[in-house]
């Protein structure tokens, strides 16, 4: 188990240090998100400060296609040099190459919500209308659910010659119960007030955990070098 | 063998045709007209049978999928692909059906309720299962990901049929019929399920054949290239 962990860190960490020294995947998903927010802001005028329903799914969207293009970009810097082939001999179990390449993708996919969000708020005068907290464990939840099924997507199409956009045209419908529920949870808190709704956030746990396992499961089946 | 096979299957098609027409006989003569909705009811001895049809030919696109990803043999891919296209087909015809129902009963030909969404995803679910397929050369790294996808893609087909149970709902959960109503219904399954079997064994035997001949083109042509024969004027 201990060895596990630390074969996990050693390869988020791995992972985290080529995009620290090499700032790809952050500026590129960064200068998307703040586009797309900009794009659907402008168009939808006064309106987004109006409603805070609109606002978080404006940034949804900005964090969908963010964490998708992530995905893409972290499984290929596997392909390049043929670092997969090295990954794949490793005495590794297939697992923990899953989870860190998750943990890599929701790594960065936090750094997109934290830019981003802000922006969004500064330059739209966005209103969120829920606690900060409390938008973040929604998110949150909704993002491992769509990391989890984008990282075991990422690494079955990766080798194939339409990547991006084969990857966003399966994982978009496959998290759409995940991307639905996160935000009727945030629009029944919204509209209602009080607390989080208890079920909501049940249904979307366990539909994290479904698409966890799964992917998990699936994953030492598609990582082919 | 193959005899049996020729002659079976226009039998099959007649006895679904016979049954079709049966069916279409009982929903004009012997069901009853029902008091509030009037002929407009007369859609769901459609579109319930066709909505089961839908679970049970994903359920198959999940298990061609999961043998793929065990077995690795390509007939499981084919069987994957003929499922799914009846899938997405049998999808449309439910909510086409619903959509007409839904104009009548509730005065509007959509709604974002739980049911209507996630069949709706359901539909977008396996259209793109088709769209993906042609999208990648290799036939292995289709299989693969077709299979993985077409795992994950039966995730949705619970969330379809419980989600008038878990969440308030205006589509109806149950609905209570009279007799000659429960009696039609029973008929409209049984060609509207055969005509499903029919199509995924049609799809799968052409996709089987095409990929077979594929295969022995493909040997025609390496053999003697490996067995180091000259290759003749076509080069």
């Amino acid at each position: 188990m201990n060895d596990a962990l630390r074969q996990v860190g050693l390869l988020v960490s791995k992972d985290l240090r080529i995009e620290a020294r090499g700032k790809q995947t952050i500026s590129l998903v960064i200068v998307l998100g703040v586009l797309i927010i900009v794009v659907l802001g402008l168009g939808l005028g006064d309106q987004s400060a109006a409603s805070g329903f609109t606002a978080s799914s404006i940034l949804w969207v900005a964090y969908l296609f963010g964490g998708a293009l992530c995905f893409e970009k972290t499984m290929a810097v596997e392909r390049s040099d043929d670092a997969l082939a090295g990954l794949l001999l490793a005495p590794l179990d297939r697992g923990v190459i899953f989870i860190s390449k998750l943990l890599a993708n929701l790594a960065l996919m936090a750094a997109l919500a934290l830019i981003v969000t802000p922006i969004a708020i500064m330059l739209f005068r966005f209103q969120l209308r829920v606690p900060v907290v409390e938008f973040a464990l929604v998110i949150a939840l909704g993002m491992l659910g769509f990391a989890a099924v984008g990282t075991l997507f990422s690494a079955a199409v990766s080798s194939t010659r339409l990547q991006g956009g084969l990857l966003t045209i399966i994982v978009f419908p496959l998290t759409l119960p995940v991307v639905i529920m996160t935000t009727q949870i945030l629009r029944r808190r919204q509209e209602v007030g009080g607390t989080l709704d208890p079920q909501g956030l049940l249904s979307l746990a366990l539909f994290d955990v479904v698409f966890l396992i799964a992917s998990w499961l699936i994953f030492e089946f598609v990582l082919e070098p | 063998m193959r005899k049996h096979k020729r002659s079976f299957t226009p039998i099959f098609w007649i006895i679904t045709f016979i049954l079709y027409g049966v069916g279409l006989w009982m929903t004009a003569f012997y069901a009853p007209v029902e008091s509030t909705m009037g002929i407009v009811q007369k859609i769901f001895y459609v579109h319930l049978p066709v909505a089961i049809s839908t679970f049970l030919a994903a359920l198959v696109v999940f298990i061609a999928s999961l043998g793929y990803l065990l077995q690795r043999k390509m007939w499981w891919d084919d069987l994957a692909a003929a499922a799914g296209k009846v899938t997405a087909l049998y999808c449309s015809v439910v909510l086409l059906t619903g959509m007409t129902w839904a104009h009548s009963a509730w005065g509007t030909w959509w709604t974002w309720s739980p049911r209507l969404t996630f069949s709706l995803v359901l539909w977008l679910l396996y259209v793109v299962y088709l769209i993906i397929r042609p999208a990648i050369d290799s036939p292995q790294r289709r299989a693969l990901v077709s299979a993985v996808y077409g795992l994950a893609a039966f995730l949705d087909v619970p969330l379809v049929y419980m989600s008038t149970k878990l969440m308030p709902d205006i589509h109806p959960e149950s609905i209570a019929l009279e007799p000659a109503m429960q009696r039609t219904l029973l008929v409209w399954f049984a060609p509207v399920l055969m005509t499903m079997g029919g199509l995924i064994t049609v799809r799968y035997r052409l996709t089987r054949a095409s990929r077979v001949k594929d295969e022995e083109r493909t040997q025609h042509d390496i053999a003697p290239a490996i067995a180091g024969a000259p290759l003749g004027g076509a080069l």
